[in-house]
């Protein structure tokens, strides 16, 4: 049979068609997102943190960027890397999701870097904090925070408030180590003396001989880095026992949100911490996300790092998705288009920084009791602080 | 001066509160042989409820303590006649994993009912403050720890050294197919030590609440210091039991003010060297043989 001109030219007529077909196809088909998370486990309200940062998310903004349906698929990890690595790995093969998030714990993210440094698969990291995890994948993209800045900004400001005598009381884990070294640094190049520091086993029960410890070496600021829980409230319980927190200044991260202060008594009040959000700000995001929590989630619902976390991932991915419209979703792309993107977050304005870090606001707030009830207020500002660059 | 009494003080509170939870598994241990490691979930369950009873129900906390000891006890009671009664005889592995299984199972009731996160204690005001010793100051909190944990401890003391059941008790511990041939109901006695042992635990986690913070993993989590307790006071000796918690809690308490790096293992290089020396039991009596 011999090939007619009209025969050829139909052939890529419906070649073209196809073609064509297929890249409308794609346009519309929906983009698959895979959050994993410990939502069940001793970290589940971790878990649910993330989930309510998402869910208010689309509640907020609608399931739809860039024309495409946002699909999101839960995985639990239980905060075990070797899952968080498996589940990454299943997501991608079988569920061909486009993009990540979760991976609470640092261990996590960094089982799953050669996961999608192999497959250039965006990865939304929501609350894992460790310095160094960037440098692990180009495809990482921080929505919490490096952890050395809050340490490096506690000591900068108890050194603007006059403290001197500086005491340092870490767990004894690698962040802990680094909120350590961070804080001692700052403290004694800004002038300050470091008269102790303790790095705070992790299955430490009774508390007291630590705060006996501080007391004793009587410092006037003392860093502290705990994990929040039962191990943040047995800490925080024995320091105001010994009457610390109304003497000296404390200054932690993340112990005592305002979600977890119904865990403790009044001997929280005045305890000081530094991090990048805090519910009482009083911003438009944030008071959309306040509403939409406690409207889907209960009267008793605020925002946490792990909301915020998951609300300004999921934020970034719309933004990537919407970037990239009309064309197949492409990982390198995607990262680099968002790269110097700045938008308001409920935690204040955010760029993300070329080192795929935020530049965002830190808060020194202070526990205080306002109309009967405990919440973290706002005392200082630090604008527009700049992640440290990449060595 | 104040270190040395702050370390006594804290250390013996401590030590106290460990002790009553632990000596309950101590004499059943040595009575029936059956390795208990769900002890620790009767201690939690005890902390909970009367935790639950003052918070909700604003119960004062004395009658709370009561009730949740009472409760737990006869709580403890149901579960013995239902699953341990079945475990006498059985090998070591069989009870070993039944009672880890408890304990999962009471960890996961936990967190249904109470969340999975700390459970939130407050001390009434009449015991949050502090006394001043002109020294120093010490939490009253402690210090009532320490009268309630050394009265009970007596009470026991007296009921093991002193009565007939607690000579039967002993003489059960020593042997059992003797005691049982002198006509000495030891299932009924073992059913008693059982539920007593349990109602203690129960103590232990209410009135420690505030020292060891009540979360799900609780009966897990504590479990290593009870063991230890129970390895270094030997078989059924509840005045050992005492004299092995104190240390305990006085070198744990010691360990974390001067060698804060390493106390998270010391505990555990004092138990690996006292087992070498005294396998049978710290004060245990040599044997004649």
């Amino acid at each position: 049979m011999g090939r007619s001109p009209s025969r050829i030219a139909g052939l890529l007529a419906l070649g073209a068609f196809v073609t064509l077909g297929a890249s409308g196809g794609y346009a519309q088909a929906p983009v698959k997102v895979g959050v994993v998370g410990p939502f069940t486990g001793p970290f589940a309200t971790t878990g649910a943190g993330f989930r309510q940062g998402l869910e208010s998310y689309v509640a907020l903004h609608g399931d739809k960027a860039g024309g495409r349906k946002i699909e999101l698929i839960y995985r639990d990890s239980t905060a075990n890397p070797t899952t968080a690595k498996a589940l990454a790995e299943e997501l991608l093969v079988k569920d061909k999701v486009s993009m990540l998030g979760g991976f609470m714990l640092t261990p996590e993210a960094a089982a799953a870097a050669p996961v999608v440094n192999e497959t250039k698969t965006p990865l939304m990291l929501y609350n894992a904090a460790t310095p160094a995890l960037l440098k692990m994948s180009p495809f990482f993209l921080r929505m919490g925070q490096n952890i050395s800045i809050p340490a490096e900004l506690g000591a900068t400001w108890s050194r603007q408030q006059g403290k001197s005598r500086g005491y340092v009381a870490v767990a004894d884990y690698a962040p802990g180590h680094i909120v350590e070294s961070s804080f001692i640094a700052r403290f004694e190049a800004e002038g300050g003396k470091i008269v102790g520091k303790d790095r705070i086993p992790l299955n430490t029960v009774d508390f007291a001989p630590f705060a006996e410890r501080i007391a004793n070496a009587n410092p006037d600021v003392l860093e502290v880095f705990i994990p929040p829980g039962a191990p943040a409230v047995g800490f925080i319980k024995a320091l105001a026992a010994r009457g610390l927190t109304q003497k000296i200044l404390i200054i932690g991260q993340g112990e005592a949100e305002d979600n977890d202060l119904h865990l403790f008594d009044d001997s929280v009040l005045n305890f000081h911490s530094i991090i990048y959000l805090a519910g009482s700000l009083d911003n438009p995001e944030n008071n959309a996300l306040k509403a939409v929590l406690r409207q889907k989630f209960g009267p008793d619902a605020a925002p946490s790092a792990f909301t915020i976390g998951a609300f300004d991932g999921l934020h970034v991915m719309y933004k990537m998705v919407e970037n990239l419209a009309g064309k197949p979703f492409d990982g390198d792309a995607a990262v680099k288009s968002v790269i110097g993107y700045s938008w308001k977050s409920p935690r204040g304005p955010v760029t993300i920084h070329p080192s795929r870090e935020l530049v965002q606001n830190f808060y020194v707030r202070r526990v205080e009791k306002v109309g009967g009830r405990m919440q973290n207020s706002v005392i200082h500002t630090f604008p527009s602080v700049e992640p440290p660059a990449i060595k | 001066m104040t270190v040395a009494s702050f370390i006594l003080l804290y250390g013996i509170s401590y030590g106290l509160v460990l002790c009553l939870i632990a000596v309950g598994l101590v004499v059943t241990m040595g009575l029936m042989r059956v390795v208990n490691l769900a002890h620790g979930a009767f201690a939690a369950i005890g902390g909970y409820l009367s935790t639950g009873l003052m918070a909700e129900a604003g119960v004062p906390l004395p009658l709370a303590i009561v009730a949740a000891v009472a409760a737990v006890a006869l709580f403890s009671l149901a579960i013995e006649r239902l699953i341990f009664a079945h475990l006498y005889g059985a090998s070591e592995l069989d009870q070993v994993l039944l009672t880890i299984g408890l304990n999962f199972l009471a960890i996961g009731g936990l967190t249904l009912a109470f969340g999975p996160n700390v459970y939130p204690t407050r001390l009434p005001s009449w015991l949050a403050g502090n006394v001043d010793f002109g020294f120093r100051a010490f939490e009253v909190y402690r210090l009532v720890v320490i009268a309630v944990g050394f009265l009970v401890m007596t009470a026991l003391f007296v009921v093991f050294e002193l009565t007939t059941i607690g000579a039967q008790l002993r003489a059960s511990v020593d042997n059992r197919s003797m005691a049982q041939a002198a006509g000495i109901n030891v299932p009924r006695l073992f059913s008693l030590t059982f539920v007593v042992g349990s109602g203690l635990a129960a103590l232990g986690g209410a009135i420690g609440a505030p020292m060891l913070p009540l979360e799900p993993t609780y009966p897990f989590k504590y479990l290593v210091l009870v063991l230890i307790i129970v390895a270094l006071s030997g078989f059924g000796r509840v005045k050992d039991a005492l004299g092995v918690s104190i240390l305990i809690g006085i070198v744990e308490t010691a360990g974390r003010y001067f060698l804060p790096a390493v106390s998270g293992f010391l505990v555990y290089a004092l138990l690996i060297v006292l087992i070498i020396w005294r396998r049978d039991g710290l004060f245990a009596r040599s044997s004649a043989s």
